[in-house]
């Protein structure tokens, strides 16, 4: 079972993808200079409706492995210690301890 | 004073996009088509996290399976257990009266 930060972050996750056509379409119409003042502001209203769970900026890339949130190294979604423990037990591929 | 005159230039630009297909917007207005241009983000966030294959999700998918969820069973009784100490999670709050979170502000 994941953290619940985890848990957090895929509800985020879901959330956002539920809602970002609508959002796109009420942020083009907010960001629109040639629209009526009115309606932009209407726009701009009705974005301010949405969830906190719906922005996209609320996602955040957690380790895959132990969900930690800070150190991840996005090539592979794992925080630095997951990599080191992975990368040592030759679970990724291509990647090898340096030594010269 | 430039050799050809303003309003020459303006439709020659309006000219240059009809062909080439761009909007013409001689006082850079903000159309907000970036955010009808750009890719939609939300179904690659998805796959992000490796999915979670659970028991439930199975006896769920097909009514009659009932295999025994053993995580299930786990979480009942460590649930059990701390109830029985005391330990558990008090029940909500039905009324506003009820509620501790008020009750300490007061």
């Amino acid at each position: 079972m994941p953290k619940i930060r985890v848990l957090r972050d895929m509800k985020a996750r879901a959330g956002v993808a539920e809602n970002e056509i609508l959002r796109r379409a009420y942020l083009f119409v907010a960001r629109n200079q040639s629209l009526p003042a009115q309606v932009r502001y209407q726009a701009q209203l009705q974005l301010n409706t949405f969830g906190r769970y719906t922005r996209p900026t609320t996602v955040k890339n957690r380790c895959t492995e132990s969900g930690r949130g800070r150190g991840i190294i996005s090539e592979f979604g794992l925080c630095r210690f997951q990599f080191r423990l992975k990368a040592l037990n030759n679970e990724l591929p291509g990647v090898r301890k340096a030594s010269w | 004073m430039p050799a050809v005159a303003r309003a020459r230039l303006s439709l020659l630009e309006s000219l240059r996009c009809s062909i080439f297909a761009t909007s013409y917007n001689p006082t850079s207005l903000r159309t907000g088509a970036k955010y009808l241009r750009a890719r939609l983000r939300g179904p690659s966030m998805l796959n992000y996290y490796p999915k979670i294959v659970k028991i439930s999700h199975f006896n769920k998918l097909f009514p009659g399976l009932d295999l025994e969820d053993t995580d299930e069973i786990q979480r009942r009784n460590d649930l059990a257990a701390l109830r029985a100490r005391g330990k558990g999670a008090p029940k909500k709050a039905k009324t506003k009266e009820q509620s501790r979170r008020l009750a300490k502000k007061r």
